[in-house]
């Protein structure tokens, strides 16, 4: 009976996705050309003005990097309080879970929209998108991992007279470490790719560059920033994991 | 039959005074009653089987658990866990630092910017279980016997006058066990700690400590 509400409810999903997204097989095939022809369009791909791509560049890593760090300082103390073990203020604990839910909820492109709209387009305004958003994912991240984590040195502290918040910070930090700081790297990782797109809202870096290359219809320069995200990415993604093993 | 020996008249303000403890779990009864005094300078053990109420009757007295009856001791007891609970990306100087928290305030802990009095302690601590000069080596680097006395240094640093031990030797081989029974009853003798032990090795209480006493049911009974 169970199962068979399940099955009902998965295909329930499924039927409401395809008559909503209507997608149609035929109309792809049709615009295959179109795309073949804009892919061999954009060869050679155009590199030039390396000055403009390496400014987008580091605008990419640069709203990446402050704003993980920017959201992992916000993120620290909803941890924190969200950890119910070190939870320091216990009826602060349901609030601050339903905070970095909230903040995990809203996709960074979307805070980075009404940020372009409070401080005006460019960089910042991505970096803030990216650091509100990422708190969230980081808080939640931390918080999951400073409950699983071993607890009877925490109860070794609270014996000895230290206060919640202390156990927290003097011990179940540093015990954690591995875990927090891998999280915060594939966040970062993740930032970088996320952080190629705000540009698409006026929020800088190098989507602000794909999206004027789009609009002029210059695959030539399309394909060159496509491959500059590939490269930036698979950097990262390589940095990041010899990051989080030189840590366990 | 009074259990509660010596009286409490000589146990003095650097004591402990166990007076009709009670613990319930899920409205069942744990401990009943249970009375005890140690003096200074005292090692008191509890004998038991698994199961018996020893890791309850320790975590009673040292407040972790809710409890009736009186528990009357001039300071906060240190606690000496069963699998020492250090925290092992910590050197053993940061773990016996743990035993200050009570004393130093978040930010300085937090920052580990702590009182030169307090790190002078730690490494006194250290000395003392006999492991000086091993202050900067990680917990996981220790062996078991090393991991036991970092665990007796940092009940040290609490400078508690009454230490509580639950099953501190359970996870040594035969020679740390002896060699770690031995450091509590001489910091018993020359600190005047006044110390309550629970051990499941009765011919091990038998040479360690100044008194037995069993528990079987919730009650203490004489071993």
């Amino acid at each position: 009976m169970r199962r068979l509400a399940i099955l009902a409810a998965l295909a329930a999903l499924y039927a409401l996705s395809i008559w909503v997204v209507a997608p149609d097989p035929g109309r792809l095939w049709t615009g295959l050309p179109r795309l073949a022809g804009w892919l061999a369009g954009g060869f050679p791909p155009d590199f030039s003005g390396p000055a403009d791509l390496a400014r987008r560049a580091a605008e990419t890593v640069g709203i990446a990097t402050l704003g993980t760090t920017a959201a992992a300082l916000l993120a620290l103390p909803l941890a924190i309080l969200a950890a119910r073990p070190v939870a320091p203020l216990p009826w602060l604990y349901q609030p601050a879970r339903a905070l970095l839910d909230l903040l995990r909820g809203v996709d960074g492109f979307v805070f980075a929209l009404i940020f372009v709209a409070a401080v005006g387009l460019g960089p910042f305004a991505g970096m803030l998108g990216i650091a509100l958003h990422s708190a969230g994912s980081v808080a939640k991240l931390w918080s999951e991992a400073l409950e699983a984590a071993d607890l009877a040195p925490v109860e070794a502290a609270l014996s000895a007279g230290a206060s919640r918040a202390q156990a927290a910070t003097v011990v179940l930090l540093p015990e954690t470490l591995p875990q927090t700081a891998s999280a915060l790297l594939y966040v970062w990782e993740f930032n970088i790719r996320a952080s190629t797109v705000l540009g698409l809202v006026g929020a800088g870096g190098l989507g602000q560059e794909l999206k004027n290359a789009v609009d002029l219809l210059d695959f030539a320069r399309v394909l060159a920033i496509l491959l500059i995200i590939t490269a930036l990415v698979l950097t990262a993604d390589r940095l990041s994991a010899a990051l989080r093993r030189a840590l366990l | 039959m009074n259990l509660v020996a010596p009286p409490a008249a000589r146990i003095g303000a650097g004591g402990l005074v166990v007076d009709g403890l009670e613990v319930r779990r899920g409205g069942q009864a744990v401990l009943r009653g249970v009375s005890l005094a140690v003096a200074p300078g005292e090692v008191l053990a509890i004998e038991g089987e698994s199961g018996a109420g020893k890791t309850t009757l320790l975590r009673a007295v040292a407040g972790l658990l809710p409890h009736s009856g009186q528990v009357s001791a001039a300071a906060r007891p240190a606690l000496v866990f069963q699998q020492h609970a250090l925290a092992n990306r910590l050197s053993a100087r940061g773990n016996v630092l743990v035993g200050t928290l009570g004393r130093v305030g978040f930010l300085r802990a937090t920052l580990r910017l702590w009182p030169a009095a307090e790190r002078a302690l730690a490494d006194d601590c250290l000395e003392r279980v006999g492991l000086a000069g091993l202050g900067a080596r990680r917990a996981d680097r220790l062996s078991g016997g090393q991991r036991q006395r970092v665990a007796i240094a940092r009940a040290l640093a609490q400078r508690a006058p009454v230490l509580l031990a639950d099953e501190p030797v359970a996870s040594l081989d035969p020679g740390n066990a002896e060699a770690v029974l031995a450091l509590i009853r001489d910091l018993a003798r020359h600190e005047g700690l006044a110390v309550l032990l629970c051990l499941h090795q009765p011919a091990l209480a038998q040479r360690f400590a100044d008194r037995r006493l069993r528990l079987h049911e919730g009650r203490l009974h004489p071993p």
